[in-house]
């Protein structure tokens, strides 16, 4: 009970001087203080010329970036981090951008969507960064992404291929990865086509994680292979927070489908693996989406004997021969002391976006580097990447599959790195 | 048939851990009318630290409960004294911020340590199963459910046959008349609030084995927890195994049945309706609070 | 005093503060960040104030409070979707939303006491998440909902936000405060305070309660629209995150729950404090972390918030006389001015009534009471008739606490009929038989010591009309009346004091007040002499005298046999739960049924004095008995 007490009103007048002489003096403490904070506030451009503003030729370029080191997604933002950086690292020991150092000004957004908005809008607004590099997970983008839109800044981002992102019809927008999800799937199906009809499935389930990245990939597979002829006898979403894949299991192992393709984050892609160990079921052929990319702990949550043979779709790989892909796992392995993760690859190819568009057009203005990035075509560490008008590339994923505990490529042929392919899956171990 | 047969079992062998879980934070809320929203985090707790455990020694999970078990009748003894033994006397809404704060503090400092990585403890029968005819029995399932069978039976020793025990029942049916007797109020309540954090340790070795798990997992097994005891009836330890055992059956057939992506929703709507059919619960004594 | 003095002050702090914060953007527009800070700030000001009036002034815990906000969100968003509408023009709309998701649910789980609630926000706030990830066709699932850019020119970028919130925050707050101000929110303090008591004076508890959690939802449903459209982009995970949950009731707790302003500055603390950590905290820490121990610091303590414990400190600091504690003051004050004035009020209501003076107006037909193997209450047949004073005596144990719970409600009876005013009440909850004109004291006072003790007077209700739960419970007739019957009772000068300042027999007469706020025909007195000293006690039987002869029947309770002897005609002596002996006075003190039960042979009216003290003593007894059996 303090201010709240609503009886207040038949005291008002009630004691005389005393009061309200240190009332007044209260309340001039008060309104000094309100006029004090808003003379010193006071200044500021408006943000439409500030943006537009050259810079300084002679002064690092700023790249301001919120990533989020903490809460849900600090695992993928603190690999994004150490991509970016390993860039910077790379780009100023080779005297920077257009002669000026490279600067980053990554900020923590904790995984929060207020805190992401307000990061961006402080990066653009206060610190005047010269350019934006993109944060981590589509929750956070969507929301990062609309700041740099309504600012007029280029905003290439890392992560984030949702597929509404690209409906917005925003013009700043890049996605530096090869595929959206729905397009993800598209290297496996095309595999499964120059098969010969007798080798290819002839069932096939689709048990997938309700995530905006697996979903997609699987519901678009499901899809072409129904095309293709291959008969769909499963197909079940579970929610995200699913911990018990007993059930889906055992239904798989009533149905016995050729083909599992599961769209899968992580751990639920080891829980199913397990679950159809423990069923003694195993598929001709096993697809998930991004769970089998986390090396070690994949192997570590199957068995590393369990492995062999299963396929996964990915944006980049360590072994691949695109420009400049050694010198950065070089240059991260000496840094890090551990092996790159696809999350910090990514990141590392959307700096390179950003800063091939700021050489060629020779400026760090926006429009101009949004026109490039729209007419042309950049080399990256995940390949030659191009986009739509929506900021959506037209690339292609890369088809990896496990094999005697490694990862190889197998498709496309251009860039695999075994030419053998493990088909059928032998059973488990 | 098989298939439904299979749903059923499996939905008891969940129940059966589901319902030593619940049965700490129903022993809990009996003695105290505390509601331990840190009993999720408590689990989460011990499992990363099994896991941990397991990682390093290779000694099976489910047997590490005999260190994690003392480790957590500590933790729950200290945590008593040091944090919940402050706020004795003021509101019961008071506890519950007190102890949803402690769920977070667990939380955050198991993502600093541990990291925002699920994490899995798979021994080596972990993949394989019992077979009783044509339904398949995951060993790893029917080991969690012996321990938890075993701890609830000796927890329902404890609290009959001993003087402690019947201390802490004494005190979950009349809290001023078990003080007439002489039953000290702060040292029960510490007891009961050890004994069970100590169910944890048990609870948390074994979902280490059967749950993938993270740091912030702790909210679903909370809620979870909490359905169960809502449904038995709070404060009642028959009420949680009967509780655990509908809801896993319930979990497991819609799961089978309808989708999964509604199986986690029937714990919210057996809630819901319970609390407008009988809102004691199902073994739950009408509350004495209702009366003036 | 000074708490009353320190009110004017914080709303002129306030204004001062209102106004500042409307020229900040005009004085300096081209800073969207600050701005954005600002506005972040003014979404959980709104958030914590109206979780506070469901959490603080009515005392019920809700852990998932931030499901309003999701709810608001995807209720714009889905909209906006659809139709193509600004989603600024339909944010009303999410505020709507969220009140009838709050009815709904307050309507299954605030029917009982309890724990249930806080439970189940939890649950619902989950719940929520799921509906939102399956309900494909409505939410689009997973994916989100993706809204258009603002249509405003981007040099503008935040202030529309900016102002809109402010706007809503003001709102908000003005509507928590006119909320405190009503009867409507004193019956929530009372519930706050004690549930069971809050009932027996008329406090249609379950619709308070249902209708806090609705208020409390409106402004977040709203703002949760505006704020769609402040991200363009909501999903079921970003729009459920209990971490937001948890920043309101960090932010409320910090400030000061149950105060007006104490959620605002709270969340003003918060958002800055964690913008800061995000700044110039480097990203080592866990939010989680930070919050969580926040929590448990402010919990263990700084338990009742900044601003309380500021304004505790000022008042030590600046201590203000206190007119009147002494008893002299209380009973220098004579009644005698204002009772005709309420004589006629009361007669007026009796001059409705139908059963004419000597009727039964209470009947209790073979009503039983067992708790386990005791029967406290044992087939009991009692009858109180219109215009009477009864007494109802007997030894301690003997089931009379018990009767009188059975009779308001309190309890539920295993078996039997109570019938009141010719109607059956024995199925009616509590409230409804304060309505219909029976009241009650308590053995032990029941006051609500948090409060005044003029709001322990304005907070009855007399009927369950909206228009009697909205009404001013500062101002206005409803004020008068509870300051007049104050006035009756001796207390007037009271009426500002906190209720826990004053002295026991004060308590008891403070009581009376108060039941007579519901216009009661009947009054149940249970022990009304117990604990009081002498001279308040002649106030004490003056007043019920009065009020007799204005046309109110009592049922009294009490060990003081000269004084039942004295004032009450029949008398009801009651053993081991049911009537053995019933007449006026002068019988039942010869009768030897009566005297081998209760009064003992050799009872002597000189020794009251020592009687009194005993049957004290015994009530405690009694009361701790009675929980034991419980």
């Amino acid at each position: 009970m303090t201010a709240s007490s609503p009886s207040g009103t038949e005291t008002h007048g009630k004691s005389g001087l005393p009061l309200s002489r240190r009332r007044g003096r209260g309340l001039r403490t008060v309104a000094l203080s309100v006029v004090a904070a808003l003379a010193l506030a006071a200044c500021g451009t408006r943000p439409s010329e500030s943006a537009a503003a050259g810079g300084d030729t002679g002064k690092p370029i700023v790249v301001g970036i919120s990533l989020p080191l903490t809460g849900d997604f600090a695992q993928p933002g603190g690999e994004a981090k150490r991509g970016y950086e390993v860039w910077r690292d790379m780009v100023n020991a080779k005297g920077g951008i257009m002669g000026r150092k490279v600067e980053l000004k990554i900020t923590d957004d904790a995984s929060n969507q207020d805190t992401v908005v307000a990061d961006y809008t402080k990066l653009i607004t206060q610190d005047k960064v010269d350019l934006l590099l993109g944060t981590f997970s589509s929750l956070l983008n969507y929301a990062a992404s609309a700041v740099a839109e309504k600012n007029g800044m280029v905003f290439v981002e890392p992560a984030g291929g949702a597929p509404n992102m690209f409906e917005r019809n925003f013009k700043y927008l890049f996605f530096a990865q090869p595929a959206t999800a729905p397009h993800q799937a598209d290297v496996f199906v095309n595999w499964i086509k120059s098969l010969p009809e007798a080798d290819r499935p002839k069932t096939a389930a689709y048990p997938s994680q309700d995530d905006p990245f697996a979903k997609p990939v699987i519901e678009s597979m499901q899809k072409q292979l129904e095309g293709l002829g291959v008969q769909t006898v499963y197909s079940e979403v579970y929610p995200a927070d699913t911990t018990n894949f007993q059930t889906i299991a055992s239904n798989l192992a009533s149905k016995k489908p050729d083909l599992v393709a599961q769209g899968a984050v992580f751990e639920d892609g080891v829980g199913l693996v397990r679950g159809l160990k423990q069923l003694n079921f195993s598929p001709k052929m096993l697809f998930q989406t991004s769970a089998p990319s986390n090396a070690g702990q994949y192997s570590d949550g199957v068995g590393l004997a369990n492995t062999e043979g299963v396929f996964y779709t990915v944006s980049w790989n360590e072994k691949a021969t695109t420009p400049l892909n050694t010198d950065f796992v070089a240059a991260y392995k000496k840094a890090y002391n551990a092996d790159p993760a696809e999350d910090a690859a990514d990141a590392f190819a959307a700096a390179q976006v950003l800063q091939t568009a700021t050489e060629k057009v020779g400026s760090i203005d926006q429009n101009k580097i949004r026109d490039w990035l729209h007419g042309n075509t950049v080399d990256t560490i995940l390949g030659p990447l191009s986009w739509e008008a929506t900021g959506e590339p037209k690339g292609q994923f890369l088809l990896a599959q496990w094999q005697s505990g490694k990862v190889e490529v197998v498709a496309p042929s251009d860039v695999a790195t075994s030419t053998t392919v493990v088909n059928p899956k032998p059973a488990w171990k | 048939m098989t298939h439904l047969v299979q749903a059923i079992a499996l939905g008891l062998l969940i129940g059966g851990v589901y319902a030593l879980m619940a049965s700490g934070l129903t022993l809990i809320f009996g003695v105290m009318r505390i509601i331990n929203i840190a009993q999720g985090a408590f689990l989460i707790l011990v499992a990363m630290l099994t896991w941990w455990l397991w990682h390093e020694t290779g000694i099976d999970p489910i047997l590490l409960s005999v260190v994690t078990t003392p480790l957590m009748f500590g933790f729950g003894w200290v945590a008593y004294r040091l944090l919940l033994s402050r706020i004795r006397g003021s509101s019961a809404s008071m506890s519950v911020l007190l102890t949803f704060g402690f769920a977070l503090v667990i939380e955050g400092v198991l993502n600093i340590t541990a990291g925002n990585k699920f994490k899995s403890a798979t021994p080596s029968y972990f993949e394989e199963s019992f077979r009783v005819g044509a339904i398949s029995l995951p060993k790893a399932q029917v080991f969690g459910f012996l321990a938890a069978m075993a701890v609830l039976a000796a927890l329902y020793f404890v609290l009959t046959r001993t003087w402690t025990g019947r201390a802490i029942r004494a005190a979950t049916q009349n809290p001023s008349g078990a003080a007439l007797v002489g039953v000290g109020a702060t040292g029960t309540a510490a007891l009961a609030f050890a004994i069970g954090s100590a169910t944890t340790g048990v609870g948390g070795s074994i979902l280490s084995v059967l749950y993938p798990f993270f740091p912030a997992s702790h909210y679903d097994w909370i809620s979870r927890l909490l359905g169960i005891v809502v449904l038995g009836g709070m404060g009642s330890l028959p009420g949680a195994l009967v509780g655990a055992g509908i809801l896993g059956l319930a979990e497991t057939l819609t799961a089978t049945y309808g989708s999964l992506n509604w199986s986690t929703l029937v714990f919210y709507i057996v809630i819901m309706v319970v609390l407008l059919i009988r809102p004691q619960g199902l073994f739950g004594a009408k509350l004495r609070e209702d009366t003036v | 005093m000074s708490r009353l003095r320190a009110l004017p002050r914080a709303h002129l702090i306030a204004g001062l503060c209102l106004v500042a914060l409307l020229l900040y953007p005009v004085v300096n527009p081209w800073q969207p960040y600050p701005q954005g800070v600002m506005l972040l700030a003014f979404l959980l000001a709104i958030q914590a104030s109206s979780w506070n009036i469901v959490s603080g002034y009515a005392g019920y815990i809700s852990l998932g409070h931030s499901m309003f906000l999701g709810l608001g969100s995807y209720t714009v968003g889905v909209l906006a979707v659809r139709f193509g509408v600004n989603p600024l023009w339909v944010a009303p709309l999410g505020g709507v939303t969220a009140v009838i998701i709050a009815v709904l649910i307050g309507s299954v789980v605030l029917r009982t006491r309890g724990h249930a609630f806080v439970i189940i926000t939890i649950a619902m706030l989950l719940a929520a998440q799921i509906f939102a990830v399956n309900l494909k066709g409505i939410t689009q699932g997973s994916d989100g909902i993706t809204l258009e850019l603002p249509f405003w020119d981007r040099d503008f970028q935040n202030i529309p936000f900016y102002y809109v919130y402010l706007i809503l925050l003001v709102l908000t707050v003005l509507f928590s405060a006119w909320i405190r101000r009503t009867k409507f929110g004193t019956g929530l303090v009372a519930i706050r305070e004690d549930e069971g008591k809050a009932a027996s004076i008329g406090v249609n508890t379950t619709r308070f309660k249902i209708v806090a959690y609705a208020a409390s939802s409106f402004f977040i449903g709203m703002a949760g629209g505006v704020y769609a459209y402040y991200l363009t982009f909501i999903n079921p995970v970003g729009s459920f995150a209990i971490l937001g949950s948890v920043t309101i009731v960090l932010a409320t707790l910090t400030g000061g729950r149950g105060t007006l302003y104490g959620p605002v500055i709270g969340a003003f603390i918060v958002q800055v404090v964690s913008e800061a950590a995000t700044v110039y905290g480097g990203g080592s820490q866990s939010r989680v972390l930070l919050f969580g121990l926040a929590l448990m610091v402010v919990v263990l303590f700084l338990p009742k918030g900044l601003l309380p414990t500021i304004e505790a400190w000022w008042r030590r600091r600046h201590p203000e006389k206190v007119e009147y504690t002494d008893q002299a003051g209380a009973l220098n004050r004579a009644p005698a001015t204002t009772t005709e004035r309420v004589r006629a009020e009361l007669a007026a209501v009796n001059a409705e009534d139908a059963i004419a003076p000597g009727e039964i107006l209470l009947d209790v037909r073979g009503v039983s009471k067992r708790f386990g193997g005791l029967t406290a209450v044992d087939n009991a047949g009692l009858t109180v008739r219109k215009g009477t004073i009864t007494a109802l005596i007997g030894p301690n144990g003997s089931g009379k606490t018990t009767l009188f719970n059975l009779i308001s409600g309190g309890m539920a009876a295993d078996s039997g009929e109570i019938w009141f005013d010719g109607r059956r009440i024995d199925g009616m909850r509590p409230w409804r038989r304060g309505h219909l004109g029976l009241g009650r004291t308590y053995q032990v006072t029941r006051l609500f010591k948090e409060m005044t003790v003029q709001e322990n007077v304005v907070a009855p209700l007399p009927d369950s009309r909206w228009r009697t739960m909205f009404s001013d419970a500062v101002g206005g007739h409803e004020a008068a009346r509870a300051r007049e019957l104050l006035d009756i009772v001796g207390l007037g000068r009271f009426a500002n004091q906190p209720a826990g300042a004053l002295s026991y027999g004060q308590q008891k007469l403070v009581e009376l007040a108060q039941v007579l706020m519901l216009e009661p025909k009947l009054i149940l007195l249970d022990e009304p002499a117990g604990g009081v000293n002498p001279s308040l006690l002649g106030q004490l039987t003056e007043v019920i005298r009065e009020l007799n002869r204005s046309g109110v029947t009592f049922l009294i309770v009490e060990h003081n046999i000269p004084l039942v002897l004295d004032l009450c005609d029949p008398v009801v002596v009651f053993s081991h739960g049911a009537p053995i002996a019933e007449g006026p006075p002068e019988r039942i003190r010869t009768d030897p049924l009566v005297l081998d039960a209760y009064l003992g042979d050799d009872w002597r009216p000189a020794e009251d004095g020592t009687a009194d003290e005993g049957a004290g003593e015994s009530d405690r007894a009694e009361t701790a008995t009675r929980e034991a059996v419980q």
